[in-house]
């Protein structure tokens, strides 16, 4: 099973939303993936496969040069996105 | 939805604003969280740090098209759970590379991780749907407004 962490500056708003979202279409493609939530302070300590985040944090992270695939969504309820998005990293 | 906590159990008529006159995003915000503010659900550092945020690291919380959801860290003076939606009279840029104009703001103020989630849950389900948010726009009054959330919350 694959982990990715939903991330956002804050941890409580924008993230949670996104986690929901990116639930629904893990449980509508049955991908074997497993979502955690934080703030980007979250992102130093986590030990998994993939970061999902908004787009213009994504850039950010980019920056890190952090072992994770970094995913930047622009619309957190355009689900097409999300699954056009994960599907080549989940997928392979 | 139905036996759920739904948006409406937060969105109180206060902390609903309609046809709000902004001439840019930041003012937008200091308007869509002034009934937090004043309601003592958020302090002013909590505001202040949206507006830190934003000017510092750009508009992340504008997270679908037209729609941005002003918000910080809890321990920034987030008292109680608060969900506020402001309504411009005219669409601000944010500055987004993909979800400009913003004329619909959710302004989030919860003190803890979880008392939130349902809330939030039932707003992104809200703005999931496609007409939701073409309906607000017609709304003149807040009690409008309040009306047509427990219409789509009814599905």
């Amino acid at each position: 099973m694959k982990k990715a962490l939903v991330a956002c500056r804050a941890g409580m708003g924008s993230s949670l939303m996104l986690k929901i979202k990116v639930q629904e279409v893990i449980n509508e493609n049955n991908w074997d993936l497993e979502l955690e939530h934080s703030s980007l302070d979250g992102v130093t300590g986590f030990s998994g496969d993939l970061i999902i985040t908004l787009s213009d944090v994504a850039s950010e992270l980019e920056a890190r040069n952090l072992p994770q695939a970094i995913v930047g969504i622009n619309n957190i309820v355009d689900k097409k996105e999300i699954k056009d998005k994960l599907e080549p990293v989940v997928v392979k | 939805m139905r036996g759920e906590i739904v948006l409406s159990d937060t969105l109180i008529d206060k902390y609903v604003q309609v046809k709000v006159v902004a001439k840019d995003f930041e003012e937008a915000i200091l308007k869509a969280t002034k009934p937090l503010l004043d309601d003592g659900a958020v302090e002013q550092t909590y505001i202040d740090k949206i507006i830190d945020i934003y000017r510092n690291t750009g508009p992340y919380i504008v997270i679908t098209e037209h729609v941005a959801l002003p918000h910080a860290p809890s321990e920034f003076g987030a008292n109680k759970l608060a969900i506020g939606l402001t309504i411009l009279n005219e669409a601000v840029m944010s500055g987004h590379n993909t979800n400009d104009p913003v004329k619909f703001l959710f302004s989030l103020s919860s003190p803890d991780q979880n008392q939130h989630l349902e809330s939030l849950s039932a707003l992104v389900q809200l703005l999931a749907q496609s007409d939701f948010l073409e309906e607000l726009e017609t709304a003149n009054s807040v009690e409008e407004v309040l009306n047509i959330v427990k219409a789509y919350e009814k599905g």
